[in-house]
């Protein structure tokens, strides 16, 4: 398998940069939406839960701090709620194709992961001029976004060897995603900093650090506002759900290779 | 024929496809409930086959809709893998299905040539190398920059079949493809297939499209509810395709041509060779054909008639004939007699079915007495001759 997977790399690279082309084909800004919509979305949040809801000012020294705090989880959060989905239903998704030619069926799983890279490293990379223009300036921590992407890529492949090999048999896998995504928004660490439950709720902020989405956007944090203390315990969980979730998908990607097509 | 084990770039052995038809959809609340899925059907799409393709042959895969063509094609290049048996295909696999399949109708034509290239197996610079071939052989040059939505059809198809075949594989599997395109082009891909053949590519051609497996295959399999009932020369191969419809679609008809109501029982309807021997279902163009039918009478006939039609496979009835104005001497009850129609067939390639009818003539009309079950029979005719008939024709230069 692994073999196989090795042997289609080139396919999967052409795959990912086809389906990031074809996103923005036919818009007139192009690739420049990539950066709008999670800029805009930044922005949004940052002026509701600063002006509206007031919490912001709680959370952060200033306003902008806590618009750079938001952006820094959205990034990786934008990547996950993007790419999570659509590598969860990859292997049905891709039927047209799949019942004609073989190629390794875990392969569109990684195209999906692989083609978000695109925005995602641009979001990066905003992040990067945020900090600068708006924050209060990086450092060499910021090279820690490296890591926490990385974290995330691994994430998101790992649900999806798992959720889209599953999705085959069982359709429901689909909606399901969609609304854990919906529920994980607020469960997980990004419009809030987990260090500020640690006095009134110790259980609650651990539990939520366990949850899968909020290693990455630890990472981030570390790397533009400042490490948070539950950033080693939320890693070290999210690892864990990449090496459970990751060979669980792995073995039914093996085992199940080869059928999956009888079934689309 | 069938090549030694060792030199054989396809072999099959013993192989089945089984598939699992569920007739409600899995959901998950039922799977967590352990609940077992009650109405499920299997389908056995391939039946213990066993296939031996040497390096270089070409193999044609007749058979009709359901016969399991395609789930063969599947399994040799190993979209699917078999439920029993081994498969093993050796080399590199290129299939000719339904092309263009990867195509994004918002790409352009250059953009999903190395898409498509890709999928197929071609390095980036081998795609460099043949791209000019590969719009030179589709026609498109003056659309290699747009996208392939605003393509034709005929296009869209000239780009894939002229990206599969500069593929360079070791075994070519083509289904229906060849249909498509204008004349122009399908005899270029004609051309084109013959020189990959020359080339020494394996081919496999699965096509309900009999010119195209007799004008392009060595030799033919014919497959039959998942079985392979013949393996052997094309020519042979396509007369015992034709029988294997003839008798499929009596099968499906039986009773139907039973009509006990009347006065004669239509025992048989067997089409011959005049010139005599058993009853066969392929006739070369020009053949003189007797078209035999055996009855016996349940009471007595004065004036027995019979009549016959030929029909295309199209539904253009060819020829229709009755001998009404000039009937047979008087059947008495209980006698069985044959009696046949004599005709050259001079008609193009193809399918055709034999109806007759049994009449007994009063004055100047009939009243029909039994209908016999069609009959399939194929023609091989003179190789670009086409039309309702073959009328013959010879090309001179006028005054010479």
């Amino acid at each position: 398998m692994l073999r196989e997977l090795w042997a289609a790399r080139r396919l999967l690279v052409i795959l990912a940069r086809k389906d990031f082309y074809v996103r923005y084909r036919r818009t007139v800004l192009g690739v420049v939406w990539a950066v709008g919509v999670p800029l805009v979305q930044a922005v949004v949040l940052a002026i509701v839960f600063t002006h509206v809801v007031g919490i912001g000012r709680s959370f952060a020294s200033s306003q902008r701090e806590y618009a750079v705090f938001l952006y820094s989880a959205l990034v990786p959060w934008n990547y996950i709620a993007n790419a999570g989905p659509a590598a969860s239903t990859a292997i049905v998704d891709n039927v047209a194709l799949a019942g004609k030619i073989y190629f390794p069926r875990a392969l569109p799983v990684l195209v999906t992961a692989a083609s978000a890279v695109y925005p995602f490293s641009i979001g990066i990379v905003l992040l990067l001029v945020m900090s600068l223009v708006v924050g209060s300036g990086i450092g060499v921590s910021f090279l820690l976004v490296i890591p926490g992407a990385a974290l995330t890529v691994l994430f998101v492949v790992s649900v999806g060897l798992c959720l889209s090999a599953l999705h085959v048999y069982f359709r429901d896998i689909r909606y399901i995603v969609m609304a854990v995504l919906s529920v994980g928004f607020y469960l997980t660490p990004i419009i809030y900093p987990l260090g500020k439950l640690q006095h009134s709720h110790h259980v609650l902020r651990d539990l939520l650090a366990i949850g899968p989405g909020s290693g990455p956007i630890e990472i981030f944090r570390a790397a533009t506002v400042g490490s948070d203390s539950a950033l080693g315990l939320a890693v070290a969980a999210c690892a864990g759900w990449c090496v459970v979730l990751g060979s669980v998908g792995f073995w039914l990607q093996c085992r199940r290779d080869r059928v999956f097509v009888d079934l689309l | 024929m069938s090549a030694s084990k060792t030199d054989s770039v396809i072999s099959l052995r013993d192989v089945s496809k089984r598939y699992v038809k569920y007739d409600d959809q899995p959901m998950l609340v039922n799977a967590l409930r352990f609940r077992a899925r009650s109405r499920r059907s299997t389908l056995l799409a391939v039946d213990n086959m066993n296939l031996d393709i040497a390096a270089g042959e070409s193999v044609g895969v007749l058979g009709r809709n359901g016969a399991g063509k395609s789930t063969l094609l599947q399994l040799l290049c190993g979209v699917t893998a078999p439920s029993s048996g081994v498969v093993a295909v050796r080399g590199k696999v290129a299939p000719l299905i339904s092309v263009g399949v990867g195509f994004h109708p918002e790409l352009t034509g250059r953009e999903n040539v190395y898409v498509n290239g890709t999928i197929l197996g071609m390095s980036s610079a081998e795609i460099d190398r043949r791209l000019d071939s590969i719009i030179d052989f589709a026609e498109v040059e003056d659309f290699i920059d747009t996208p392939v939505k605003f393509y034709s059809s005929g296009m869209f198809v000239r780009l894939g079949f002229s990206v599969a075949v500069a593929a360079d594989p070791d075994v070519l599997l083509v289904d229906e493809v060849l249909a498509v395109g204008d004349f122009a082009f399908q005899l270029k891909c004609f051309t084109r297939m013959q020189e990959i053949r020359a080339q020494g590519t394996t081919i496999v051609v699965v096509s309900h499209n009999i010119n195209v497996i007799r004008g392009f295959c060595d030799r033919a399999l014919v497959m039959s509810h998942g079985q392979k009932v013949f393996d052997g020369p094309t020519f042979e191969a396509i007369s015992e395709f034709y029988s294997v419809v003839g008798r499929e679609a009596k099968e499906d008809l039986q009773g139907a041509g039973d009509l006990a109501a009347h006065d004669a029982v239509i025992e048989s309807l067997t089409l011959h060779n005049a010139a005599g021997g058993e009853p066969t279902l392929h006739f070369d163009s020009g053949d003189e054909v007797a078209l035999r039918l055996r009855v016996r009478a349940t009471t007595d006939i004065a004036n027995p008639v019979m009549g016959m039609t030929i029909t295309a496979e199209t539904g253009t009835v060819v020829y229709s004939d009755t001998n009404l104005m000039n009937p047979f001497d008087p059947l008495s009850t209980d006698e069985t007699a044959e009696y046949e129609m004599r005709l050259a067939l001079s008609l193009p390639s193809g399918g055709y079915y034999a109806t007759a009818s049994f009449h007994s003539a009063e004055g100047g009309s009939s009243v029909l007495l039994g209908r016999a079950v069609p009959v399939t029979f194929y023609v091989s005719g003179r190789s670009l001759a086409s039309g309702v008939a073959d009328l013959g024709g010879t090309f001179h230069r006028a005054g010479s």
